[in-house]
């Protein structure tokens, strides 16, 4: 779990920062594993909509009919109202798909990157939405690199 | 405020006296910029969400080099941003680290006391903490209000000294003045601490010095370069960059429900 070299450390700290910039509380690439994605299925039973992490609990019915209880992190106030997100954002009791890295240790925990609800619609992470801005961006940059060129 | 711009004049009107052998008319004093307001993070840029945290122009420069070569556009974001700041570290931040501060590192990121005991951060991470940042802007002071941390700085405009005597804080004591547009902020006595995630893996000692200076070029934004010198971790003073928006419908939220790792953990053995 520690960092063995310098420079992968930082920039990834920092890489990982531009993804996930409400993280920063703590390391995030330190307590979750960003290269794996678990979706659970299950009921919201709590979201705290608070600093410096919002926090949901899940209860996922198993194939024996036994109820696990997960938590979820997201980023923090903060970054979310940032993003329009309130209290209400999430409702207790909604039936919901919920995905996210999960914590190194094993413990029954994932830090939010997507939820989808029983109608279909998507809640994703503020990140995503701010990468997809930045990527827009970018094709209109490359649309305006070409267009001299297409003139010619 | 009358006050102050006395106090202004009076000073410049001194400096004059004292440089010139015939002194030049007073002008009046300067306007003191408009910086108060709430902030959040910076605009969805490519160029500014690089400096979500911490910046260089170096990393800048970098990053302007990736997005601008075509065989570059397939390539995500993410991807590139990592690189131009993988570059930044190499090339601009570690070679200004000195022996020591290379040799007290990495840091163990579980290690770290915020994530520990929810220690709040120093001062290093605080002024490149993401999220708000409420700037109020006094005759006699600026106060700075953070949503990370919900942690408060004050800047003393008179030109005080640090008291006698005054200790060390994690967020040290802060000086400031007005340079045209410009709030120029100047710090010392910090706590040693840890000076990373943001700007270099590691610490800092408690001879860090800080010289912030804020602007606000339109309504919209507001952007900081910060100097950093460090006689103990740094071979020559490193500047970096931040950028935020106005954002003035955000609130600065309680920040009271940090969960110290133990707790994290007991919470988890008990599911």
């Amino acid at each position: 779990m520690t960092p063995k070299h310098f420079l992968p450390y930082v920039a990834a700290m920092l890489a990982v920062g531009v993804l996930a910039p409400a993280a920063a509380h703590h390391s995030f690439a330190a307590v979750y594993d960003g290269s794996r994605t678990l979706t659970l299925d299950g009921k919201i039973t709590q979201f705290h909509f608070v600093n410096p992490h919002a926090l949901a609990t899940v209860d996922v019915t198993d194939e024996k009919g036994g109820v696990q209880q997960w938590t979820v992190e997201f980023d923090g106030r903060l970054n979310l109202t940032n993003w329009g997100w309130s209290e209400s954002t999430i409702a207790v009791g909604e039936h919901v798909k919920i995905s996210g890295a999960p914590e190194r240790t094993g413990a029954q925990r994932i830090f939010f990157a997507k939820l989808v609800r029983a109608d279909g619609s998507e809640l994703l992470r503020p990140a995503s939405n701010r990468l997809n801005s930045v990527e827009e961006e970018r094709r209109q940059r490359a649309l305006q690199r070409t267009a001299p060129t297409d003139q010619k | 405020m009358r006050g102050t711009r006395f106090f202004a004049l009076v000073s410049i009107v001194a400096l004059g006296l004292a440089g010139c052998t015939k002194a030049a008319p007073p002008s009046p004093a300067a306007p003191t910029p408009g910086l108060a307001g709430m902030y959040s993070d910076p605009p969805a840029t490519a160029f500014d969400t690089f400096c979500f945290f911490a910046c260089t122009d170096v990393g800048l420069e970098r990053l302007r080099t990736l997005l601008d070569d075509p065989g570059n556009d397939a390539r995500p974001y993410s991807e590139l941003s990592g690189e131009a700041v993988a570059y930044q570290t190499s090339e601009y931040v570690r070679p200004r680290l000195s022996e020591a501060a290379l040799a007290a590192a990495p840091l163990d990121p579980l290690q770290d006391p915020g994530y520990l005991n929810c220690e709040p951060w120093g001062f290093v991470r605080q002024v490149f903490a993401p999220h708000q940042l409420e700037i109020t802007q006094y005759a006699d002071r600026v106060e700075l209000h953070y949503g990370e941390w919900d942690a408060r700085r004050t800047v003393y405009l008179d030109r005080r000294a640090a008291p006698e005597r005054q200790p060390h804080t994690p967020l040290g004591y802060s000086v400031g003045h007005y340079e045209g547009d410009t709030l120029v902020v100047e710090t010392s006595l910090v706590t040693a601490n840890i000076a990373g995630n943001f700007t270099w893996d590691g610490r800092h000692s408690d001879q860090l010095t800080a010289v912030e200076r804020y602007r606000r070029p339109s309504p919209e934004r507001l952007e900081l370069t910060a100097a950093l010198a460090d006689p103990w971790v740094l071979r020559e003073p490193v500047e970096f960059k931040k950028v935020w928006s106005f954002a003035p419908d955000q609130e600065i939220g309680p920040y009271d429900s940090c969960q110290p790792a133990a707790a994290r953990s007991a919470q988890e053995t008990t599911q």
